[in-house]
């Protein structure tokens, strides 16, 4: 597994299918796919939404992340970069920020690689 | 060695933090973590209760101080690790007791008391300045003294790393070649990024 981060409109997943030549087609996205996508996708795009449906649904992100990189154990997982602003005032806000950040460092550790992307460009922070 | 730890929130900055103060750590008594936290409510408890479970088995003795840094006082020089500066300066900024407009001068002369006193001084503070989001006058203050308070720190500090999801990513390495021995034990390469 491989883990891109980075802040909104980066350019993220052009980094992505330029550095590891894949089609955007071969992506799910996290705001609406179906496990099974999850699946048989080279790329999962905008992860912190998967996180944030999760956390809406009450089901432990930890669990079903553990289950994706069962099935999937080559996927390139691509996430926000959050919790770098002022502390949500709204709670929930505050829960999917901070799961995705405690689930993010997870995956990092169990990453072969993760790259963060700068103005679309991409730095290698381990691999 | 003054080092500033900093990052996102739920970045893994905290436990760094408390590895890196292990590794500064030589004698046996124990560290001094200076908690910042105000338990206002039942989730800042919660938060509380995790931050004491990481750090229990790691011989730490905890002193609360939510406002008036350099009011602290050190029995013996040892391992500080100061958790975290965006609540501090939010303490100072926000309430009744705290130094209001002169947070910044406050937060740093507690700072520097802290670290004559202490062996090792590792702060903990938070990224907070990315998100774009104009707020109210009151919170920019707050960011614009956390912004200065950060800088002053990391102009100081022997080490300044900021943790992105449990990865340090160096911004000021020490040239002292015992605090670089000390950076090995964290698990730096020895490259200077």
């Amino acid at each position: 597994m491989i883990l891109v981060i980075g802040g909104a409109y980066q350019g993220k997943l052009d980094y992505v299918c330029q550095t590891f030549h894949v089609e955007k087609s071969q992506t799910a996205d996290g705001e609406s796919c179906s496990p099974e996508e999850i699946s048989r996708a080279a790329v999962l795009n905008h992860f912190h939404l998967l996180v944030k449906r999760l956390v809406k649904e009450g089901k432990d992100p930890f669990e079903a992340v553990r289950q994706i990189l069962a099935e999937n154990p080559d996927l390139i997982i691509i996430s926000n970069e959050l919790g770098y602003g002022v502390v949500p005032v709204d709670a929930f806000d505050r829960a999917y920020r901070e799961a995705t950040g405690r689930v993010c460092c997870m995956l990092a550790q169990e990453a072969v690689q993760v790259h963060r992307v700068v103005c679309g460009l991409g730095q290698v922070l381990k691999g | 060695m003054l080092a500033l730890i900093t990052g996102g929130s739920g970045s893994g900055k905290s436990a760094y933090a408390e590895n890196l103060s292990v590794a500064c750590h030589q004698s046996g008594d124990a560290m001094i973590y200076i908690a910042t936290m105000y338990p206002f409510d039942e989730e800042s408890h919660r938060r509380i209760a995790r931050h004491r479970e990481m750090r229990k088995d790691k011989n730490f003795d905890t002193v609360e101080c939510f406002t008036h840094l350099s009011s602290v006082r050190l029995e013996r020089p040892t391992t500080v690790l100061l958790e975290c500066m965006s609540n501090l300066t939010a303490n100072e900024v926000f309430q009744e007791e705290g130094a209001g407009e002169r947070t910044v001068e406050a937060v740093m002369e507690g700072v520097k008391r802290l670290a004559e006193q202490a062996e090792h001084l590792i702060i903990v503070s938070n990224e907070l300045f990315s998100d774009g989001i104009a707020y109210d006058p009151e919170t920019d203050r707050y960011l614009r003294y956390l912004g200065e308070i950060n800088r002053q720190i990391g102009q100081r500090a022997d080490l300044a790393v900021e943790v992105v999801y449990g990865i340090p990513v160096y911004h000021k390495l020490p040239e002292d070649p015992a605090l670089r021995e000390i950076m090995k034990k964290t698990g730096w390469g020895g490259a200077d990024r």
